[in-house]
């Protein structure tokens, strides 16, 4: 994204971006205002060499606040492939293994992801609803070291979906969503692979898509139209779905057996979406729940430090903690997520600590009561 | 060409167990098939699964670790 005359114009250099920066406070020099400046001034200059290209998280907790709406997270974005060519390359975690096998997916392959739905649930190879798992298949085996079970996820989420009466398309066929190659800077590829769930999405004949995944949701709604113009069917977050949906069924759940609660924000999520009511009235529907928020909630909710997979760093364990540290603070026992990824990453940052929280996902502890 | 499939298949062979079996069946003039490309590494322990995965993606269709 170039930036128009008129934000440029705008921009008063009040610094509410470096303010709001997680990663400005644990990294020095980082600084998204000055940055602006800088490429301003010379377009294509250091910060095409720079590693601070790949250190934003695309948290957005600037842009959210930018009293100029300047998108900082897309334009850094923006950047990103242009320092690829010039062989500025984010340092990848896991070894660059989900890179891979986000490239291996956009070839022709015949892939095993619906393997886990055997006794997790019932689904339909065509239907009205599609439930869009995400990467939870591929997570599963690489997150064994953390005692982390990611396919509980999408398991507890197609518990519940049975349990409403929706028996959901589930493909073998799904791709990656393309969410970690956008925003490292791979737009061929993203594009590739949001042709190729559009098509196996379409080809279900599939009305709604439901994602449990706010990443995979984000990008659908924020990116997809760019390359496959309007989706041809409603994409809708699981937890606004439930919301509707599971007061007007019959369910009643059990009374909460985790002590006090709290919510962490995914950043797609809540700022790129506005979704923050909707999981905190899911949470509140289980009853005895004793739900406390942490002093950054909402809006301010800071990030779990990590993006696309790249870029892991002491300072991502630093937010990781203090993170875990709030939730502590308001004598929670229990930190719930929506997002995979926020999952993996607090619950590594745990395995370092002794700080006592458990991390858990909303979609367990909705079916843990049902 | 005939249908036979004949698959690729990359082997990492660490350099002090079974690289150097496959150097001494070349010493000794055993032959094995072309289509098993070795690549020789200091341990096997340097392997991440992202080798393996990488191997696939550009077109193997089998990876042996051996060490």
């Amino acid at each position: 994204m170039q930036l128009t005359k008129q934000q440029i114009d705008y921009c008063m250099e009040c610094g509410v971006c470096t303010g709001s920066c997680p990663i400005s406070q644990e990294r020095p020099g980082f600084s998204p205002r000055q940055m602006i400046k800088r490429t301003l001034v010379e377009p294509d200059g250091n910060i095409l060499q720079s590693d601070d290209v790949w250190a934003c998280l695309s948290c957005s907790r600037c842009s959210d606040r930018c009293p100029v709406g300047i998108d900082f997270p897309e334009f850094i974005r923006s950047y990103r492939q242009k320092a690829k060519v010039l062989a500025n390359l984010p340092k990848e975690s896991h070894h660059g293994i989900f890179q891979t096998i986000t490239t291996i997916q956009s070839g022709t392959l015949h892939q095993n992801r619906t393997a886990w739905t055997a006794g997790a649930g019932t689904i339909k190879e065509k239907g009205e609803y599609f439930y869009f798992v995400g990467c939870a298949p591929f997570h599963n085996p690489v997150f064994k070291y953390l005692d982390l079970n990611v396919i509980d996820i999408p398991k507890n989420i197609l518990k519940i979906l049975n349990a409403l009466g929706i028996e959901p398309v589930i493909s073998n066929d799904e791709r990656c969503c393309g969410h970690d190659s956008y925003w490292g800077g791979n737009e061929e590829l993203f594009a590739k692979l949001a042709r190729k769930n559009v098509e196996t999405i379409v080809a279900s004949g599939a009305k709604t898509v439901i994602f449990g995944c706010p990443e995979g949701y984000a990008t659908f709604k924020e990116h997809y139209p760019a390359i496959v113009g309007d989706l041809p069917f409603e994409i809708r977050h699981i937890s606004e779905f439930l919301v509707e949906k599971l007061p007007a069924s019959e369910i009643t759940l059990k009374k909460s057996v985790n002590g006090t609660v709290t919510f962490h924000d995914p950043c797609r999520l809540g700022r790129r979406m506005g979704m923050y009511e909707q999981p905190r009235q899911l949470i509140n529907m289980v009853p005895d729940t004793v739900f406390k928020e942490m002093d950054n909630n909402r809006q301010n909710a800071v990030c779990c430090g990590t993006t696309a997979w790249m870029e892991c760093s002491s300072c991502s364990k630093t937010m990781q903690t203090k993170r875990l540290m709030e939730a502590k603070q308001i004598g929670a026992q229990t930190i719930i997520t929506a997002c995979p990824k926020c999952q993996i990453h607090l619950t590594c940052a745990k395995s370092n600590t002794d700080i006592d929280v458990e991390v858990k996902d909303l979609y367990a502890y909705l079916a843990e009561q049902l | 060409m005939s249908g036979e499939f004949k698959p690729k298949i990359i082997a990492f062979a660490c350099n002090w167990c079974a690289y150097s079996a496959a150097d001494l069946a070349g010493v000794s003039r055993f032959q094995y098939p072309p289509n098993l490309r070795i690549i020789r590494v200091m341990c096997s322990g340097r392997i991440n699964p992202n080798f393996i995965l990488k191997g696939f993606q550009n077109g193997a269709d089998g990876v042996l670790v051996a060490g």
